[in-house]
C-alpha cells in the first residue's frame, strides 16, 4: 500500500507537466492544506480547539487535510469530482471525510474502484473476504451533487493519522 | 489520470505492506496531493493541487525490561548478574547511555556494583562470560536503530552478612543521548537528519529493577570407605584397596554455585588410576571436559567440578579408590 501511495504521488507529479497546461487555463483551482488540531481558549475563556498549519509531525499525530476547489471561470463547472490519495505512511480516520454537497466514497484498490464503506472488502490470508477498515483505504473521492458556480468554493476534508 | 496507469499502480500496492512498531521513520516526507476532474461547457478537464509536505520528526523513546527471574544468591558471593533488554522504541537511530543504581528504597540490602558493573551480553548467553564486553559510558554507548534492542547485564557482588530471605535490588537505566524530559519536550534540529527531536511517552528514558534474594543453602558431605584386602577380607594391609564414597547433598532454598569437590589422597596410599566416578559414571583422570581429574604431585588429589546445585538437583556421589602402599 505504501509503495502504491508513493507511486500515486510520483505519477501525479510526473503527469504534472502535462496537466500544468490544463491547470493554467483550467477553471478549477485546487488547493490542499495540512493542519493539526490544538487546544485553545475562546474569547469567553472557554476551552475550545483550533486548527493550525503543520509542517512537522510525529507518529500518532492526527492531521486534518482540507482540499478547496474554486471555480475561477465565469461558467458552471459540472460533474466535479475530487480525489485524494491517502498519503503514504498515513491511515485514514474512519468517518472523518466530509464535504458539503458531496457524496463521499472510498477506494481500497489504489483508486480503481470506489464505493461506500460497507461495500468495500479485503481478502483475508485464507481467501475469504472481510469488510474493509479505514486503514485499508487508499483513496477518498468527493462527487459534487450540483455544479460549482462561478466564483464558488467547494471544500473537502479528512483526517489521517501518521503511522 | 488515465485508468491504465492507475491499474499499474494498483499492481505494485499489495506487495509492499510493511509495518513498523516504532512508527514512520524520522526524516520521512509525507506528501499529500489531490486531483479534480470536471466538465466545463461540456469539455472534460482535470487538475491537481499543490503538494503539502510534512516532515516526520524524531520521537525519543526507550524501554528497559528485566529479563531475569529473581536471582538466588548467598552472602558474600561475587559477580552475580541480572539480565535486561534495552529497546529503542522511538522512530530514529539513537545513542543510549546506561546507568546503574543500587540505592533503591524498599529492599533489605544494597548489592555492591562490581567494577565494571554493566556489560553487553555480547554472546547472548544471558549470563556473564569472557566474551561479554564491558560498558564504558561515553566510549561504547549503544547506538540503536528504531525498534532495535540490546541485552545488558548488571553485575553485582552480594555483601557478607546478609541474612536468609533478604532482598537486594539493582536498577538499570537507559536514556536517549539527544535529550530527556517530559513527553513533548522538543530538541530543535537535533533529530535524525536534522529534524526536530522530541521526548516520547517514556520521556526518552526508562529503568527496570532486578532483584537478588538471599537463599539459605546447606551443603552436606558424607564420606565413607570400604577396604578390600588381597585375601578378599576387609583388613587395611599393604596392597589392600580402599573404595571411597563421598555423598554431596544440597538443601535449603538457595543454590550452591560452582561447587568444587576436592579431596586429598591419604598419606601412604596411591590413587587407583581410572577409578573416579560421579553418580556411577566414570570420569577420566586427565584435566579435560568431563569436570573431573586426578592431580599428581606433592599432595595428590582428586577434583570434580559439580557445578550449581540446589535441593532439587539431588545427591552427587563421588567415588574413587586408592591402594595402600
Amino acid at each position: 500500500m505504501k509503495t502504491m501511495k508513493g507511486g500515486w504521488v510520483l505519477m501525479a507529479m510526473a503527469g504534472f507537466s502535462a496537466s500544468a497546461v490544463a491547470q493554467e487555463k483550467g477553471c478549477i483551482l485546487l488547493k490542499t492544506v495540512a493542519e493539526i488540531e490544538q487546544p485553545a481558549t475562546d474569547e469567553r475563556g472557554q476551552p475550545t480547539t483550533r486548527l493550525v498549519a503543520v509542517e512537522k509531525v510525529v507518529p500518532g499525530n492526527e492531521v486534518i487535510y482540507t482540499v478547496s476547489a474554486t471555480n475561477v471561470c465565469d461558467s458552471d463547472a459540472d460533474k466535479v469530482v475530487i480525489d485524494n490519495p491517502i498519503p503514504e505512511h498515513m491511515n485514514y480516520v474512519a468517518q472523518t471525510a466530509t464535504g458539503p454537497g458531496t457524496e463521499v466514497t472510498f477506494s481500497v484498490d489504489g483508486g480503481f474502484n470506489y464505493g461506500a464503506p460497507q461495500a468495500l472488502s479485503m481478502a483475508n490470508p485464507d481467501g475469504s473476504r472481510r469488510t474493509a477498515t479505514a486503514a485499508d483505504y487508499t483513496h477518498i473521492r468527493w462527487v459534487m451533487r450540483n455544479p460549482l458556480k462561478p466564483g464558488a468554493v467547494a471544500f473537502a476534508r479528512f483526517r489521517a493519522v501518521l503511522e | 489520470m488515465k485508468r491504465p496507469v492507475l491499474l499499474l499502480v494498483v499492481c505494485v500496492c499489495f506487495s509492499a505492506h510493511e509495518g513498523r512498531a516504532a512508527g514512520t521513520p524520522a526524516g520521512t516526507s509525507v506528501v499529500n496531493q489531490a486531483q479534480v476532474s470536471y466538465t466545463q461547457n461540456g469539455v472534460p478537464a482535470s487538475g491537481v493541487s499543490n503538494a503539502t509536505t510534512l516532515t516526520v520528526a524524531e520521537i525519543l523513546d526507550v524501554n528497559v525490561t528485566l529479563q531475569s527471574a529473581q536471582v538466588s544468591v548467598i552472602a558474600g558471593e561475587t559477580r552475580r548478574t541480572l539480565l535486561f533488554r534495552v529497546t529503542n522504541t522511538g522512530n530514529g537511530s539513537e545513542t543510549m547511555p546506561f546507568g546503574i543504581d543500587n540505592l533503591i528504597a524498599g529492599d533489605d540490602f544494597d548489592p555492591l556494583a562490581a567494577a565494571p558493573a554493566i556489560y553487553f551480553d555480547t554472546d547472548g548467553s544471558g549470563d556473564l562470560t569472557p566474551a561479554d564486553v564491558a560498558y564504558a559510558a561515553g566510549s561504547n554507548d549503544a547506538v540503536l536503530a528504531a525498534d532495535a534492542g540490546v541485552s545488558v547485564l548488571l553485575v553485582n557482588d552480594i555483601p557478607a552478612g546478609v541474612a536468609d530471605g533478604q532482598l537486594g535490588r539493582s536498577r538499570l537505566s537507559a536514556r536517549a543521548a539527544t535529550g530527556t524530559g517530559t513527553p513533548g519536550t522538543t530538541f530543535p534540529g537535533q533529530g535524525t537528519g536534522g529534524t526536530d527531536a522530541l521526548a516520547g511517552a517514556s520521556g526518552a528514558s526508562s529503568t527496570a529493577i532486578g532483584e537478588y534474594v538471599v537463599g539459605d543453602v546447606q551443603v552436606a558431605v558424607v564420606k565413607s570407605a570400604l577396604v578390600v584386602d588381597p585375601a578378599g577380607g576387609t583388613r587395611p594391609v599393604s596392597g589392600a584397596r580402599i573404595d571411597y564414597q563421598v555423598v554431596v547433598n544440597v538443601s535449603g532454598s538457595g543454590t550452591a554455585r560452582a561447587l568444587d569437590f576436592d579431596d586429598a589422597i591419604p598419606a601412604n596410599t596411591t590413587y587407583l588410576p581410572g577409578s573416579l566416578r560421579v553418580n556411577g559414571a566414570s570420569l577420566t583422570d586427565a584435566a579435560d571436559g568431563d569436570g573431573g581429574e586426578f592431580q599428581a604431585g606433592a599432595t595428590p588429589r582428586v577434583r570434580v567440578a559439580l557445578g550449581d546445585l540446589n535441593q532439587a538437583s539431588g545427591a552427587r556421589t563421588v567415588a574413587f579408590a586408592v591402594t595402600i602402599n
